[in-house]
């Protein structure tokens, strides 16, 4: 049972933090009051560039350009929504089309069909003393982003709760003229927020074809930023509520898989596709029956005009 | 400068933009002869939607004409149908990114009404295709109630409600309960075939693949058109799209007209899922595939939300990415055309930026101040 549990752990640590960061990413987005529907398309980029810049560079590196890379289509982003006040769902769906079709374009022209060339993973990070105890052996053997995906939610967390950074970014998803009034800058906290996202997005991508994969492939991230959606709302809007919806989608997931092959006679009970769509259902029924505890951003997707009050 | 005209520019503008940019792609993308590859690449692009006009001048069958038109044409009725889901939606002011899963409802719905009802052929496409359009509006509707009932949003219940019908649909039923039987050994994936009575029937024989899913397509884009336009249901629900305070204070029941707008948004989608299985592809896929639902969102914006920009839209995107196959033939890989298209709703989400220019270039006759966005905003929770 122990040994079951164990393995289950390593496998969702081992999964998990590309789906960490892209719902952290979400959420420092909408706090601030941006709607975040292009984080797929910002892992796409991020994965892409990541598995790109590992050809000629340390695999470290090259996810710092998965970063960047995410980072720059957030920026298309700020300009159309903050920049120009456009219709922040529609920049989002644009950027998903754009680097979903883009990705597939530049893939196909430099790399062919099977994906990029395999590259170097990021190491696996091994801790003697933790490896020993039951359960708690588990968290030793991940790459360094699965310790970042434990410790990120928490910074975050205190950044946005504790900091006054974090409560103007707070303020200025829900009553951005009273930021104003203060005489700070509600683009400039708002290109903040969107830029960190995605960074944070295109961590996760570049996590996904350094750690999970070893390249870049045609399906890259395959909607797994549109499950980072669903880990935001489920968590509140929270960091630390994204990190846990998060880790219970992966551990759910990996359940499944786990159950695939050790009981199969126990999926004929419950579909495969059953499962998979659980962590959609869930959110809707979150969503459904949240009542007055409603947590979504006041201000999120409306444009700012210093005018328009 | 008419209003229709400064309406219809920046959709224009971005189609123009995107085509130069991606042409620019395919350029920038060799070592040698770059600029030729790409007009070449295009050209092809071209004759594989309307048709291979050169080879026709010199002598080849008729064919070469109507296999391509054929191909667009159908592209573009499935883009007609979840672009006019999407643009019926912004009318009341929902934004419905749930086409994709809605479409996915109705195909299967078509799919089972096709292959295990028996009925007359006069009866047995139009009950899948109620099949269809009832499943399709189902799944919006839930959205639609959501939000009516819950105040959840509807672009977050349309999201998770895609992914929803894709795992059920294809990771359960298609692959679980609703899998076709093969004959003889055979392994098939999806669902069975239909019967021969619910196939849609080709409109020009084995000329082309042309089929009475772009009549469909064309019908429905017309009926909308008159409905919003021309009767008073559809009147209020623009009326609603434009304000729902105002359109409540004069007396619209504003909850019935989202409701319905939405639930018919859905139907359109499940049309396009019943169009794909019962004109194209004869049974529900192992996956459906192209995301037609997705490209909906593009099509009903760089058609501005109108029916008729909606079709015409549909056509031009449905005539490049027929094809977009013969690209190919110069190493562009034949996805290429939703590279243009995506493109192009990026350009169009900067509609804003476009009118800016516009006006400045209009001037010394200042324009009032310039009309929102198509946008469907988050509410106040």
């Amino acid at each position: 049972m122990l040994e079951i549990l164990h393995r289950l752990l390593f496998a969702t640590l081992d999964a998990a933090p590309a789906l960490v960061f892209a719902a952290l990413g979400a959420v420092l987005s909408e706090r601030a009051g941006v709607v975040a529907v292009g984080v797929e398309g910002m892992m796409r980029v991020g994965a892409f560039c990541a598995a790109v810049a590992a050809l000629v560079m340390p695999t470290p590196a090259a996810v710092g350009m998965g970063m960047l890379a995410g980072a720059a289509l957030a920026a298309v982003h700020g300009f159309l929504c903050i920049r120009w006040r456009s219709d922040q769902v529609v920049s989002g769906i644009a950027l998903n089309l754009v680097a979903l079709a883009g990705g597939t374009f530049l893939l196909e022209t430099h790399f062919g069909p099977n994906g990029t060339p395999p590259i170097q993973q990021l190491p696996p990070l091994h801790w003697p003393e933790l490896a020993s105890v039951p359960l708690l052996g588990a968290l030793s053997g991940h790459a360094a982003p699965t310790y970042l995906a434990l410790l990120l939610p928490l910074l975050l967390q205190g950044m946005l709760t504790r900091t006054p950074l974090g409560l103007r970014l707070r303020a200025v998803g829900d009553k951005p003229h009273a930021v104003a009034t203060l005489g700070l800058s509600v683009p400039a906290l708002r290109w903040g927020a969107v830029l960190g996202g995605g960074l944070l997005a295109g961590l996760g991508g570049a996590v996904l074809s350094t750690t999970v994969l070893d390249r870049f492939e045609q399906h890259t991230p395959a909607g797994l930023g549109f499950m980072a959606l669903a880990a935001m709302v489920f968590g509140r809007w929270t960091p630390m509520g994204a990190f846990a919806a998060a880790a219970f989608f992966a551990f759910g997931n990996a359940l499944r898989i786990g159950l695939a092959s050790s009981a199969p006679g126990l999926l004929e009970l419950v579909p495969q596709g059953v499962l998979l769509a659980l962590p959609y259902l869930l959110t809707l029924l979150v969503l459904t029956f949240q009542g007055q505890r409603n947590s979504t951003p006041a201000s999120l997707g409306v444009p700012y005009e210093q005018e328009s009050r | 400068m008419g209003e229709r005209t400064r309406q219809a520019l920046p959709s224009v503008l971005s189609v123009l933009l995107s085509l130069v940019v991606c042409w620019m792609l395919i350029a920038f993308s060799r070592d040698t002869d770059g600029l030729a590859t790409a007009t070449a690449a295009y050209l092809q692009m071209l004759w594989g939607g309307v048709g291979d006009w050169p080879r026709f001048l010199d002598g080849a069958p008729i064919t070469v004409l109507t296999r391509p038109l054929g191909e667009a044409a159908m592209k573009a009725a499935l883009l007609t149908l979840t672009g006019l889901s999407v643009a019926v939606a912004f009318k009341v002011g929902l934004f419905n990114i749930g086409a994709q899963g809605q479409m996915l409802l109705g195909a299967l719905a078509a799919a089972v009404v096709g292959a295990h009802v028996a009925l007359p052929g006069v009866l047995h496409i139009p009950a899948a295709l109620l099949a269809a359009a009832l499943a399709g509006g189902a799944w919006a509707g839930i959205a639609g109630a959501l939000k009516l009932y819950r105040g959840v949003h509807e672009v977050i219940s349309t999201i998770m409600l895609n992914w929803v019908a894709v795992r059920l649909v294809d990771n359960w039923l298609v692959v679980g309960p609703l899998r076709g039987v093969a004959e003889a050994g055979a392994s098939i994936t999806g669902t069975a075939e239909i019967h021969p009575t619910a196939t849609l029937p080709r409109l020009l024989g084995d000329m082309s693949r042309l089929n009475l899913g772009f009549v469909i397509a064309t019908v429905a884009a017309a009926a909308v058109w008159a409905w919003l336009t021309r009767t008073r249901s559809g009147f209020e629900t623009r009326a609603v799209g434009l304000g729902d305070e105002a359109a409540r204070a004069a007396g619209i029941p504003v909850a019935r007209r989202a409701g319905l707008a939405m639930a018919l948004a859905g139907a359109l989608a499940g049309l396009a899922g019943a169009v794909l299985v019962l004109g194209t592809e004869g049974r529900y896929p192992g996956t459906l595939g192209a995301p037609y639902g997705f490209d909906g969102i593009a099509i009903a914006l760089i058609g501005n939300n109108h029916p008729l920009g909606v079709g015409a839209a549909a056509l031009f995107f449905g005539v490049l990415r027929a094809g977009g196959t013969r690209m190919q033939l110069l190493d562009v890989h034949k996805s290429f055309p939703e590279l243009i298209q995506g493109l192009a709703l990026l350009f169009v989400a900067g509609r804003l930026i476009w009118l800016a220019a516009l006006r400045r270039r209009s001037a010394p006759k200042p324009v009032t101040a310039a009309p929102p966005a198509p946008t469907a905003q988050v509410p106040h929770a």
